[in-house]
């Protein structure tokens, strides 16, 4: 499901199917040097995340991207959304993102990291198995969760 | 002699010509919206090519990746990639759509290593038959939707779907 007023709608419906947030948190790079870097793993992640929601869509809802620039204090970052997150009806709560400085943060739920890979001079078909390989590389990680129930 | 044409004639002959242009006039467009219908252009152009070779079709369903290009959504212009299921069945080409009935998750041929011949919803373990059935006492509650499609210079081409027409 998208974060869209009608999806919202089969989302409040069917709330009992539905128990996975998918939450994208993207860094936003501002010194130029690194300003194509970090807009090239932003479509990664974007290009990720949407296809992660098509393919899912009944189990998933997609949220908007969580955008922080580069002297965000992350731990206190991850604390809210935590905090907040807890509120919302779901089972489980994944992270993904592509800035590794994740991956030594606590948060409630499960953080997925992944390398960004520049996919703004592959064509269309390769793109999309490029996609799908990664998918398939995090993928174990939402069928254990699941599975735990 | 005589040839001259009389007063009443002259009169008659103008009110005849200019009545007649004027109802023309009004006749022509209803004709042409009367007629409309049988004018209209059939759209060839919602089927879509694959790179699907009809000869390489068995019975068992692949997948096959598809692009519409230059779909409108208002003024939003842009290509949108779609999949199905396609296989044989003696000279029909059978393709399904790819998309739960239950939630919209992808579904997948032989996703669940106990049902390898059927389809498989990874979201809440939806299962349909090869036809595209949804199997009883799984979350699905209709069949698959089914894509129109035809073979043409031997490539699949796809179009709309449609609901299930098999089961």
């Amino acid at each position: 499901m998208n974060w869209t007023a009608q999806d919202m709608d089969t989302y409040l419906q069917q709330i009992e199917y539905i128990d996975t947030l998918i939450v994208p948190l993207l860094k936003v790079e501002t010194t130029p040097g690194d300003m194509k870097r970090s807009a090239s793993s932003s479509e990664f992640l974007m290009h990720l995340t949407m296809f992660i929601e098509t393919q899912f869509k009944g189990r998933m809802m997609l949220m908007p991207p969580f955008a922080y620039t580069t002297s965000t204090d992350l731990t206190e970052m991850a604390a809210t959304l935590s905090r907040d997150l807890s509120v919302a009806p779901f089972k489980h709560v994944f992270f993904l993102t592509t800035d590794s400085a994740w991956t030594s943060i606590k948060v409630d739920g499960e953080v997925i990291w992944l390398p960004s890979i520049p996919l703004e001079n592959m064509d269309p078909q390769l793109r999309k198995t490029i996609i799908e390989d990664q998918l398939r590389q995090a993928l174990p990680r939402f069928m254990e969760k699941w599975s735990e129930q | 002699m005589s040839k001259k044409v009389s007063r009443r004639q002259f009169m008659s002959y103008t009110l005849m010509g200019v009545g007649g242009f004027m109802a023309s006039g009004m006749l022509m467009p209803m004709v042409r919206f009367a007629i409309d219908p049988v004018l209209q252009k059939k759209d060839e152009g919602d089927y879509i090519l694959t790179p699907q070779k009809f000869d390489e079709l068995t019975e068992m369903p692949v997948r096959v990746d598809f692009t519409i290009k230059d779909r409108k959504d208002a003024w939003y212009k842009s290509d949108v990639s779609n999949t199905a299921w396609v296989y044989r069945e003696g000279d029909t080409v059978i393709a399904l759509s790819p998309v739960c009935k239950h939630l919209g998750c992808t579904v997948n041929w032989g996703g669940d290593e106990n049902h390898s011949d059927q389809f498989f919803c990874p979201c809440h373990a939806g299962r349909y038959m090869k036809n595209g059935e949804n199997v009883k006492g799984t979350p699905p509650l209709g069949p698959l939707d089914e894509f129109d499609v035809k073979v043409e210079d031997g490539f699949v081409y796809l179009g709309k779907t449609k609901p299930n027409t098999l089961v």
